[in-house]
C-alpha cells in the first residue's frame, strides 16, 4: 500500500540526488581548464524496493558517488611516449648545438679552412721563396688550428652545460618523487575510509607525467598507491616513500647520478635525463675523439712531410705543428702552429732555397689515406654526417613521437575532458529533474491538505 | 550514450599545427634568404657530406687556376727573354758577318767587337731576368745565376744549380716550370756565352771570324730549340685552364644541386604555409566561442 508520506519521501531522495549530481557538473565546470582533471560523472542507483504484500515499491534514488572517468591504461600509453619524447627533445636540442660548429657555409669551419691551407701551400709551389707567400700559408695553418681548437673547446662547454642540465633534472626528479609519495599518502589516508580520491589520483598522474617526460618510469600499482621504479629497477617512490637520487662528479669532471649509492648513469635511457647522458656521454666525447684522430693525424703527416725537406736557410724542416699528444687525447684543443718564422717552412727538397719539391710531399696529406684509409676530406666528410644523421633522424623520431603523444592525449581528452556542451546539457537536465521532483513535493502536499482538511466544514 | 565522444579541447592540437606551420615558415624564409637548401648540416646529413667533397674539389680547382696563371707569368717572362736573346744574337750574327768581311778597316771591326761586347752585356742581363722577386735562370738556386768573371774562358760564369721546379696544376699533373740557364747559355758546346766571347776575340783578332760566327749561329738555334720547353708549358696551361673552367661549372653546377634552393617551390611552399597559418588561426579564433551555455535561456 502505497502512502503520501512515501511519495514525499521518495521526492525528497531525487532532490538530494540531482543537487549531488549538479555538483558533478559544477566540478566539471570549474576544472574544465585543468591539467589532468578526469571529469566527473554522478552514479544515481535506484534504492531498495519496498515489498509490501503483492506490491513491490520504488523507493527513489541515490547518488551513489562522483566518478572519474579515466583510462589508466592510456595513460600508462601516455606516460610511455612522455619518456620518449623526454629523451628525444633533450637529444635534438643537444645535438642541434652541436652541429653548428660544422656547418660549412660559415666559413670558419674546420673544412673550409682546410681546403684553404692546402691552397695556400698550391700558391707556395710557384713561389716557393716569397716571404708573403710563406707568411700565408703560416697564417692558414693558424686559422686550421684555430678551427679545430673553437670546434673541440665549444663541444667540451656544451658538453659542461649538459652535465648542468643533469644535475637540475635529477633535483627535479627528486621534487617529484617526493610530491608523488605525498599524493600517494594522500590517497591511501582516504581510500582506508573509503572516500573517493579522484581528485588526488588527478594530481598524481600529472606529476607522474612530468616525471616522465624528465627519466624512465614503470608503474607497479596497487590496490590504493603506486610504486615507481626506473627500467632497470632502481626504486624512485615506493608506497608512500622516496627514494631521492644524488648526484657526484666523477674524475672526469661530469655528475654522476646515484640511487641508495648506486651508479645508475648508464642504465638511463629515456626521459630528458636519457637524452642528455646520451648527448653528454656518448656522442660529445665521440666526436671529440673523432675530431682529436684528425688533428693528430694532420698534425703528424704535416710535421713528417715538413721534416722530409729543407728550409729557405738550407737547414732541414722540423715541425710545422706542436706535435699532439702521443694518445692523440686533446689533440683538437690543443693544435698549434709550431713555428712563427716563415722561412722554416720546408719548401725545398734539396737544401737549394728555390726548390718547390717538398710543396707537393706537403700537399700530398690532401690525398693521403690518413685515418682508416679515408684522406682528412673524407674522414671529416663522414663524422660531419654523423652529426647531421643524429639531429635529422632524431628530429624525424621527435616529430613522430610528437604526433603520436598528440593523438594519445587527444584519446585522453575525449574520454576523461570536460565537454561544456554535455555540461550544459547535464545542467538542464538535472534542473528539469530536480524541478520536476520539486512539483511532486508540492502536488503531494496539496494532497496532504485535500486530506487534513476533510471533514472540517468551513 | 552510444556516440563516440569526441575530444572536447581542439587547442592544443591548434597549436602545435600552429607551431608547425610556423616552423616551417621559418625554414622557407631561410632557404629564401640564403638561397640554399642546405643550412644546416641536418638539413641533408648525405647531401652536406657530398658538399664538403665539392667544395674542397672547387678549391683545389681555384688553387690549380692560381697557380697556373702565377707559372704561366713566369713561362711567358721566361720566354719573351728568350725571344729578345735569339734577337740580340741575330744581330752579333749579322755583325760578325759584317766583320768577316775583309774590306773592313781594323779600327772599324774593333768598333764591331765593342758593339758585340755590348751586346754580351746585354745578354748578361737578359740571362739575369728575374719574376716576382726570383731569378728564372738560376735552377733553383736564389743567388744571381750569371756573373761576368773574366777568369771564365766564356767570361762568364754560372752561379745557379741545375735543379727544376714542378708545380701541380691538375690532380696528378705536374708541370715543369723552369730550365736551368746552364742549359740555356752555358751547355758546353754550343754555348752563348763562348760563342759570343769567341766572337768579340776572333773580332779583336781578326782570326777565324767565320768559324765565330758559325758558332753564334748554332747558338742561336740552340736557344730558339730551347724556346719550345716554354711555349709547350704556356700551352698545356691554357688546356689545362679551359680544361679546369669546365671542371670548374660542373662542380658549382653540382654544387647547386645538391645545395641550392628550388626557389619557385620554396615560395610556393611559402604561400602554402602562410595559407594554412591563418587558416589554423582562424580557427583558434573561432573554436570555443560557441556552446551550449550561449543557448540557456536566461533566468
Amino acid at each position: 500500500m502505497s502512502s503520501l508520506i512515501g511519495t514525499l519521501s521518495i521526492s525528497l531522495t531525487a532532490l538530494a540526488a540531482e543537487q549531488g549530481a549538479l555538483e558533478a557538473t559544477a566540478n566539471n565546470v570549474a576544472n574544465v581548464n585543468t591539467p589532468g582533471y578526469s571529469r566527473l560523472v554522478p552514479v544515481l542507483v535506484e534504492t531498495p524496493p519496498a515489498v509490501v504484500n503483492s506490491l513491490t515499491l520504488g523507493t527513489g534514488v541515490s547518488l551513489a558517488r562522483l566518478q572519474s572517468v579515466r583510462d589508466p591504461i592510456l595513460q600508462l600509453r601516455i606516460q610511455e611516449e612522455t619518456q620518449q619524447q623526454g629523451q628525444l627533445n633533450a637529444f635534438v636540442t643537444g645535438m642541434q648545438q652541436a652541429q653548428v660548429m660544422f656547418n660549412s657555409s660559415s666559413g670558419g669551419d674546420i673544412g673550409t679552412q682546410l681546403s684553404n691551407f692546402f691552397s695556400s701551400l698550391s700558391q707556395l709551389s710557384t713561389n716557393p721563396t716569397d716571404l708573403a707567400t710563406r707568411q700565408t700559408v703560416l697564417t692558414a695553418a693558424g686559422n686550421l688550428a684555430n678551427s679545430f681548437n673553437n670546434t673541440a673547446n665549444t663541444l667540451t662547454t656544451q658538453r659542461a652545460n649538459v652535465d648542468l642540465e643533469v644535475v637540475q633534472a635529477v633535483q627535479q626528479i627528486n621534487t617529484l618523487t617526493t610530491q608523488i609519495a605525498q599524493v600517494n599518502t594522500q590517497i591511501n589516508a582516504l581510500q582506508n575510509v573509503g572516500r573517493d580520491a579522484s581528485a588526488f589520483i588527478d594530481q598524481r598522474d600529472v606529476l607522474v607525467g612530468q616525471l616522465s617526460s624528465l627519466i624512465d618510469v614503470q608503474q607497479i600499482k596497487s590496490d590504493s598507491s603506486i610504486s615507481l621504479t626506473t627500467s632497470s629497477g632502481t626504486a624512485l617512490v615506493a608506497d608512500q616513500q622516496a627514494f631521492t637520487l644524488t648526484t657526484q662528479q666523477d674524475a672526469s669532471g661530469v655528475q654522476h647520478i646515484f640511487a641508495q649509492g648506486q651508479d645508475i648513469t648508464s642504465q638511463l635511457s629515456s626521459g630528458q635525463l636519457g637524452g642528455l647522458i646520451q648527448v653528454r656521454d656518448q656522442k660529445i666525447p665521440a666526436l671529440l675523439t673523432s675530431l682529436d684522430t684528425l688533428a693528430a693525424g694532420l698534425a703528424n703527416a704535416f710535421n713528417t712531410a715538413n721534416q722530409a725537406g729543407f728550409d729557405l736557410n738550407g737547414n732541414p724542416g722540423g715541425n710545422l705543428f706542436t706535435p699532439p699528444p702521443a694518445s692523440g687525447q686533446g689533440a683538437a684543443s690543443s693544435m698549434a702552429v709550431a713555428i712563427t718564422d716563415p722561412s722554416l717552412i720546408a719548401a725545398s727538397s734539396d737544401g737549394t732555397p728555390g726548390s718547390n719539391g717538398n710543396v707537393s710531399a706537403l700537399l700530398a696529406v690532401h690525398d693521403q689515406p690518413l685515418i682508416a684509409g679515408q684522406t682528412p676530406t673524407d674522414y671529416y666528410a663522414n663524422l660531419v654526417f654523423g652529426v647531421g644523421s643524429d639531429v635529422s633522424n632524431g628530429s624525424a623520431e621527435l616529430s613522430a613521437s610528437q604526433l603520436i603523444l598528440q593523438q594519445l592525449q587527444d584519446q585522453r581528452a575525449s574520454i576523461s575532458g570536460v565537454s561544456l556542451d554535455e555540461e550544459a546539457a547535464n545542467l538542464i537536465q538535472y534542473q528539469r529533474a530536480y524541478e520536476a521532483a520539486a512539483r511532486v513535493v508540492d502536488t503531494a502536499s496539496q494532497m496532504f491538505a485535500t486530506l487534513i482538511n476533510m471533514g472540517v466544514t468551513p | 550514450m552510444s556516440a563516440i565522444r569526441v575530444n572536447p579541447y581542439p587547442t592544443p592540437d591548434l597549436l602545435a599545427a600552429l607551431a608547425e606551420s610556423q616552423q616551417q615558415q621559418q625554414t622557407d624564409l631561410l632557404q629564401l634568404a640564403t638561397g640554399r637548401k642546405i643550412n644546416q648540416p641536418s638539413d641533408d646529413p648525405a647531401g652536406t657530406a657530398q658538399l664538403i667533397q665539392n667544395l674542397d674539389q672547387q678549391s683545389q680547382a681555384d688553387s690549380y687556376q692560381r697557380s697556373m696563371s702565377s707559372v704561366n707569368g713566369e713561362l711567358s717572362t721566361a720566354d719573351s727573354t728568350l725571344n729578345s736573346v735569339v734577337t740580340v744574337l741575330q744581330r752579333a750574327i749579322s755583325l760578325g758577318t759584317e766583320g768577316a768581311n775583309g774590306t773592313l778597316s781594323d779600327a772599324d771591326r774593333l768598333s764591331v767587337a765593342s758593339e758585340v761586347q755590348g751586346i754580351q752585356a746585354q745578354l748578361l742581363s737578359l740571362a739575369n731576368t728575374s719574376y716576382q722577386g726570383h731569378y728564372i735562370f738560376s735552377g733553383t738556386a736564389q743567388t744571381q745565376p750569371f756573373v761576368a768573371d773574366s777568369t771564365q774562358p766564356s767570361g762568364v760564369r754560372y752561379d745557379g744549380n741545375t735543379d727544376v721546379n714542378s708545380v701541380s696544376i691538375g690532380n696528378g699533373y705536374s708541370l715543369q716550370v723552369n730550365l736551368p740557364g746552364s742549359q740555356i747559355f752555358s751547355t758546353p758546346s754550343p754555348s752563348v756565352f763562348q760563342s759570343i766571347q769567341d766572337l768579340i776575340n776572333a773580332l779583336q783578332s781578326n782570326t777565324n771570324i767565320g768559324t765565330a760566327v758559325n758558332e753564334v749561329s748554332v747558338a742561336y738555334s740552340h736557344v730558339n730549340a730551347v724556346r719550345v720547353f716554354y711555349g709547350n708549358g704556356m700551352n698545356q696551361i691554357t688546356d689545362q685552364q679551359t680544361n679546369l673552367n669546365s671542371v670548374s661549372v660542373n662542380l658549382s653546377s653540382q654544387e647547386n644541386t645538391i645545395a641550392g634552393a628550388d626557389l619557385a617551390t620554396v615560395i610556393s611552399n611559402l604561400v602554402n604555409s602562410q595559407t594554412s597559418r591563418q587558416a589554423t588561426l582562424q580557427a583558434i579564433g573561432q573554436t570555443s566561442q560557441l556552446n551550449l551555455f550561449n543557448y540557456l535561456p536566461p533566468q
